[in-house]
């Protein structure tokens, strides 16, 4: 019975996928005339970063295609690479994609420049977007990163990740009489107590120092910039990031694994599934995966809030967006293909059939399927989600989308790398980090 | 050991006619030939030297996309080359590129020549050994980078878990400053030693055996034979091998952007590496554009000193 339950939901959820599908690709017409194709011979070039979400998604396009009759070419390459070949496409005025991920990091400077299409358009065109679609629904705090300061709207949001703190081998903090760290000293004192026990090396963030340290600096009374957006001064050198930076470089010297200023987010993805390094502070949608059914540690993983520091706790909250490049050539389509892709009904298939934990949108956030989905090993990961989410409208991620902050994200990542490896003390890194910064600023143009 | 290479004796040039001794048909058919080459020097004008004059022109201007006005902004056209001088960071990627280049293309001569007299020999055998040897160079460049990766990566490496089996634990090569840059270049070295392999092999098999028989009678032992015979006529052709080597190193790059992306800090950034940096994490193309105008010029000059002391060496045999 359970599998014929299975089967039935599947069925029911396919059903609804093509309906939502056929209703937005044919408004007004009843959900059984889809069959027509109506984006036939059209190809759409769509790319997005090798994000969970947008390695799932692969999966179902193929429905998208069978729904409309349109041919997708879809490419995840990784985030750096991602970045680069847009930044280029869209700086140049390629027509060569479609629909492209708006990355977080990247809004001011994409958006800012006009290289996005607003999409207010379209939302407010029944024609084009259903009532039932309901785009009010989203967060309104991912949204909110994807509005230019006229308010007009160039991005919707697939994900809303948030920075926390996630431990592989929880059964040997239980063993050292440790919870989930919870404070920055309670996060030093429990890798030292956990450190190469039983093997697993304890500390482990992914080497994107630019993402991944920054609630240890804001957690210090520290910041990246001075006032962003009004102020862009970067602040690197003051005494709280100096203390911030030997802090967090310190925790990775002493109990990352061996080379761990070399690890990307894939790879500390697969050495935290595999068990062999303990606690992670990164993204929900990455810790997750320790709970899934290839990870050796689905029975031992445990997650917290990102820990506070002494100023307070400062969790990241990073969204990316489908967003439609001015060059694109297919831009109905396009539209199309987003509103199927962020449709209520995909994504509840994707969070029961996938477990994919990181949405935006509301209705189904309390919803008890994903609710369901994000109890990983008896632990309830959608309060911590809510939480930080909430402490995120507080407004400290405003540094995040300044157009030059990947100029500055560079210059943190050498910092703590020329930490964590011993050639300069942190105060040096992060005078040079500051130096460097604000030269890359003024070739910017910025006036500081 | 007076023989002289034959492949280094030099034919005395034709001395050049008097244009009054050059018969008007001649004149016309060389006319008619320039006139012919014209098209086929437009396409390679269009297609090599209209680029790096692109290069160049940009490199006077301080273009970044986001500002398209930029692009035709020539207010302060040494501008970038200014702030190159005083650029720590550019200076420090000099210095690793130097490092890089010299150890790469020593090893790889190195390596390769004593590969090739090892396997200068006709048998099958040798033959299967040679193909083996050539398998790093034909490999897809960023495939190589991966291969590395794994093996730099103590947490997977079969090599650091066999080192620390037998008591020798060794630490992760790529993020430790002082020895990720010797990383990168041994796995350069394994990539491309087949190069200057495969050059002096070809070069062995040219080498008539009379010499090498008249210094066998005269007794030369073989590091003499090495000496005197084979390295004078392996020379030309490891000058030229070094030089492909010295301008391929300078172009470094998946190696560099797969195993270490520049770090630790900036310990393995050469000025390829930042010059990528420069204009497409940070999208400062007129600045980047004066990074590759300058490694331009210097990898010029390389090629014309090199060429130089290749030609100087020819003379002196």
């Amino acid at each position: 019975m359970a599998v014929l339950g299975r089967r039935l939901r599947r069925r029911q959820f396919l059903q609804a996928g093509a309906a939502t599908a056929g209703a937005l690709i044919l408004p007004g017409r009843a959900p059984a005339q889809a069959g027509s194709k109506p984006l036939s011979g059209i190809t759409l070039n769509i790319a997005c970063w090798s994000s969970p979400y947008a390695k799932l998604l692969s999966d179902y396009v193929p429905q998208f295609q069978e729904a409309t009759g349109a041919k997708v070419n879809y490419e995840t390459p990784s985030f750096p690479i991602y970045n680069q070949r847009t930044d280029v496409e869209l700086s140049t005025g390629g027509s060569s994609y479609d629909v492209l991920n708006v990355t977080f990091i990247y809004i001011g400077r994409w958006i800012g420049a006009g290289w996005f299409v607003p999409l207010d358009g379209y939302l407010k065109d029944p024609q084009k977007t259903p009532a039932d679609w309901e785009p009010d629904d989203f967060l309104p705090g991912a949204t909110a990163a994807f509005k230019n300061p006229a308010g007009r709207l160039y991005a919707i949001p697939w994900t809303a990740d948030i920075y926390m703190g996630g431990a592989a081998r929880y059964d040997l903090f239980e063993k050292a009489g440790k919870p989930m760290p919870d404070t920055f000293d309670e996060l030093a004192d429990t890798m030292k107590a956990v450190h190469m026990k039983d093997g697993v090396p304890g500390f482990l963030p992914e080497n994107h120092y630019g993402w991944s340290f920054i609630p240890f600096l804001q957690g210090y009374g520290g910041n990246v910039f001075r006032d962003p957006p009004e102020d862009l001064t970067p602040v690197l050198d003051t005494p709280e990031a100096i203390a911030a930076a030997e802090f967090f470089a310190k925790l990775l010297h002493d109990y990352g694994p061996d080379g761990a200023i070399s690890y990307t987010y894939e790879q500390v993805v697969a050495t935290l599934k595999a068990g062999r390094a303990n606690y992670s502070p990164n993204g929900q949608i990455f810790l997750v995966q320790m709970g899934a059914k290839d990870s050796k540690v689905a029975n031992t993983c445990n997650f917290s809030m990102c820990p506070a520091g002494p100023k307070g706790r400062f969790p990241g909250v990073a969204t990316h967006g489908w967003g439609i490049p001015t060059g694109s050539k297919n831009k109905d389509a396009a539209w199309q293909f987003i509103t199927w892709a962020l449709s209520k009904p995909l994504i509840r298939q994707m969070v029961a059939e996938r477990g994919y934990s990181s949405i935006t949108r509301r209705s189904l956030i309390d919803s008890p399927e994903f609710k369901g989905k994000l109890t990983v090993n008896g632990h309830d990961i959608v309060k911590i989600y809510l939480d930080t989410i909430e402490l995120g409208t507080r407004g400290y991620m405003k540094y995040r989308t300044i157009y030059v902050y990947p100029q500055v994200d560079k210059q943190i990542d050498i910092a703590i790398q020329n930490i964590a490896s011993g050639q300069m003390s942190a105060a040096q890194a992060m005078r040079q980090a500051q130096q460097n910064s604000l030269a890359e600023l003024q070739r910017a143009g910025i006036k500081l | 050991m007076a023989t002289q290479p034959a492949s280094i004796e030099r034919a005395p040039r034709p001395a050049r006619l008097p244009r009054a001794a050059v018969p008007g048909w001649r004149r016309e058919q060389q006319r008619s030939f320039a006139l012919g080459l014209i098209p086929a020097l437009l396409v390679l004008v269009a297609i090599t030297l209209g680029p790096t004059i692109y290069l160049i022109i940009t490199s006077l201007t301080p273009l970044d996309p986001v500002h398209p006005h930029s692009a035709t902004d020539f207010s302060d056209p040494a501008g970038n080359y200014r702030a190159l001088i005083a650029d720590a960071r550019f200076l420090n990627s000099l210095w690793v590129q130097m490092k890089l280049s010299v150890a790469t293309v020593a090893a790889q001569l190195a390596i390769g020549l004593g590969v090739a007299l090892l396997l200068n020999a006709g048998s099958r055998f040798l033959e299967a050994v040679r193909t083996a040897f050539i398998l790093p160079m034909v490999l897809p460049p960023i495939v190589v980078a991966v291969v590395w990766k794994v093996i730099f990566t103590p947490d997977v490496s079969p090599v650091h878990r066999m080192l620390a089996a037998i008591g020798l634990p060794v630490h992760s090569l790529i993020a430790d400053p002082a020895m990720a840059l010797w990383a990168i270049a041994v796995a350069d070295t394994w990539e491309w030693f087949p190069f200057t392999m495969l050059m002096a092999l070809a070069a062995l098999q040219m080498i008539p055996g009379e010499p090498i028989d008249a210094a066998r009678i005269d007794g030369a032992g073989r590091l003499a034979l090495f000496r005197y015979i084979l390295f004078p006529y392996l020379r030309p052709t490891l000058v030229v091998a070094g030089l492909f080597r010295l301008i391929d190193s300078i172009k470094a790059f998946p190696l560099i952007y797969v195993l270490t992306n520049g770090g630790p800090g900036t310990a393995t950034e050469v000025t390829n590496y930042y010059a990528f940096v420069e204009s497409f994490n940070f999208s400062y193309w007129g600045y980047g554009s004066a990074i590759a105008t300058l490694m331009v010029a210097g990898v010029l000059l390389l090629s014309w000193i090199i060429g130089h002391l290749g030609q100087g060496a020819e003379r002196d045999e």
